[in-house]
């Protein structure tokens, strides 16, 4: 099947390079200390995140850092054929604990010991790259929440499909039977936190592959940044000053 | 004074089912209110909060809706498959409801902590909208699912999903998953083959041809919460964490009782169940009116989308 036809377009018209819409809105529950949805594309995500609170379970606390916990639930509609069950299944506690490694490395869990912090992430639908666009959501709701971070922790996925690399792929090119990288990334640090790649892919070509994948973090980590400026102008109008 | 607190703090504990931490200063300024008929945030017992839906926000679903009420969001999609009826009813489609309870609205519903408010919720919804296991009396018109009687009918999946949770969930649901089946739009299926006996018919789906859905038997259901000696509708969670009993009533556009569901440990003097039952009616049509031009506006602005 053709995923780059001769002119360079892609199945839903992009350019190799080019990623899908990006939208974000901060503050979507409003229980929660933080949240925020991200979409990219026609994938959606809704991330909540609980804390710092006291630890649930006090046999899991620890004494000079705090517990972050993280689940990644999909919703029964988020799929083409519905989903029968929406977690506690392996895709999902993998995902979870990927996750929760990739925002434990960059929270300053230090400051704030013997507490718990929970992120739930709840996807409304899936179109590929929902781990991406989970992380993304999370790092927007750890920022509405006010937890100190080293940096904001963003994520895109990449491929190679027609021996073009393809930058944020949807669901059809990732079930392509090519190689899927995802990558998580600190731009202000410029280090690379989450790197996980299926399939085969040419030596030669990994790094050209991750390099696209790490602009697509860049270019989001910027988008990330305005929305968190807009809404911090939002919260200083409402408060009159 | 004093010797009334002690009791009605037993009731509170043993009977509420979300701890929410409120001050015995709180809880009286909440009770106290609705006696007064002002809650805490200004409204009346009989008011609900400002309700706001939106239709078609899943793609790939035959229906979908997201409703808030205050808020509490939720969203309900409609899927069809085509399956088998079951031999006792040849002539009737099938209804699934389903809820879930997404640990985004409460941290308590991680893992399996949402189970039970679950299977609460997608029970109480079912008896309300379709009726007894023989399908009589189903808001939902089993008989319009059916494609080859015996043979073919749809299998309607309604998955629900609760986003944000303060108060009166049922309620909301109820709103959303009407919402959503006023946005269903199910393909027509043209039987290519006639087959006999017990072979199944070929069938063509179509790809551009659409039945939308008839909601008008869709009933709405609505919460009455006893606080004290006075029910209100539309209870946010604060207020819900101190109700002696609630009960839901679902009823349709011409005033018919489709279900009844009494929650909560006190009980009620039948008097004041016909009370409320009668309150009901009234609220109904109010809230019926009011979701019927919400969704249509919904709807006129999906259609506009489009074009």
């Amino acid at each position: 099947m053709e995923f780059v036809n001769p002119e360079g377009l892609r199945l839903d018209g992009r350019r190799p390079m080019e990623m899908r819409q990006l939208r974000a809105e901060i503050g979507a529950v409003a229980r929660a200390d933080g949240s925020a949805v991200f979409e990219m594309g026609n994938t959606k995500v809704i991330a909540a995140v609980y804390g710092p609170r006291e630890v649930q379970n006090k046999s899991q606390q620890s004494n000079d850092q705090a517990l972050v916990r993280c689940e990644y639930t999909m919703a029964n509609f988020s799929t083409g054929d519905r989903k029968r069950k929406p977690k506690g299944d392996r895709r999902s506690t993998e995902i979870s604990l990927v996750i929760r490694q990739t925002m434990e490395a960059c929270i300053l869990t230090h400051l704030m010991p013997r507490s718990q912090i929970d992120i739930y992430v709840q996807v409304l639908q899936a179109d590929g790259g929902t781990r991406s666009a989970c992380i993304n959501a999370a790092t927007l709701a750890l920022a509405d929440a006010g937890i100190p971070m080293r940096d904001l922790v963003t994520s895109c996925s990449s491929g190679y499909l027609n021996s073009t690399p393809l930058l944020d792929l949807n669901y059809l090119e990732d079930s392509a039977g090519g190689p899927d990288v995802t990558v998580g990334f600190l731009p202000k640090l410029d280090r690379v936190t989450l790197l996980q790649m299926d399939a085969k892919l040419p030596v030669d070509i990994v790094e050209n592959v991750m390099q696209l994948a790490i602009e697509g973090c860049k270019a989001i980590a910027t988008y990330i940044r305005e929305v968190l400026l807009e809404n911090t102008k939002q919260l200083e109008y409402r408060r009159g000053l | 004074c004093r010797s009334q607190f002690p009791i009605s703090f037993i009731y509170i504990i043993v009977y509420c089912r979300k701890m929410v931490g409120l001050s015995l200063g709180e809880k009286h300024f909440i009770k106290g209110g609705i006696d007064q008929n002002i809650r805490s945030d200004g409204r009346k017992r009989d008011s609900y909060r400002p309700i706001f839906v939106e239709t078609g926000i899943i793609p790939q679903a035959n229906g979908s809706a997201r409703v808030r009420m205050g808020a509490t969001e939720v969203i309900a999609s409609v899927k069809a498959e085509l399956g088998r009826p079951s031999a006792l009813h040849p002539d009737k489609g099938k209804v699934a409801i389903f809820v879930d309870c997404s640990a985004v609205a409460e941290p308590t519903f991680e893992g399996r902590g949402g189970e039970e408010l679950s299977a609460e919720l997608s029970v109480a919804l079912e008896r309300c909208l379709l009726g007894g296991t023989s399908g009589a009396g189903a808001g939902i018109d089993l008989t319009s699912l059916i494609v080859a009687e015996g043979k073919i009918c749809w299998d309607l999946y309604i998955d629900s999903l609760v986003i944000s949770s303060d108060g009166n969930l049922l309620d909301a649901l109820a709103a959303a998953i009407k919402a959503a089946l006023a946005n269903t739009a199910i393909p027509k299926v043209n039987i290519s083959a006639a087959a006999s006996g017990d072979e199944q018919p070929e069938v063509d789906i179509s790809d551009e041809e659409f039945l939308q859905f008839d909601t008008s038997a869709v009933p709405v259901i609505i919460t009455l919460t006893q606080v004290g000696r006075h029910y209100i509708v539309d209870a946010t969670s604060e207020e819900e964490s101190h109700m002696s009993s609630a009960v839901s009533i679902s009823v349709n556009r011409k005033g018919h009782i489709c279900g009844l569901t009494k929650r909560g440990g006190e009980g009620l003097d039948p008097s004041v169940v016909s009370d409320m039952i009668s309150v009901a009616q009234h609220l109904s049509e109010l809230l019926m009116s009011r979701l019927d031009s919400e969704i249509s506006a919904a709807e006129a602005e999906g259609g506009d989308e489009e074009l």
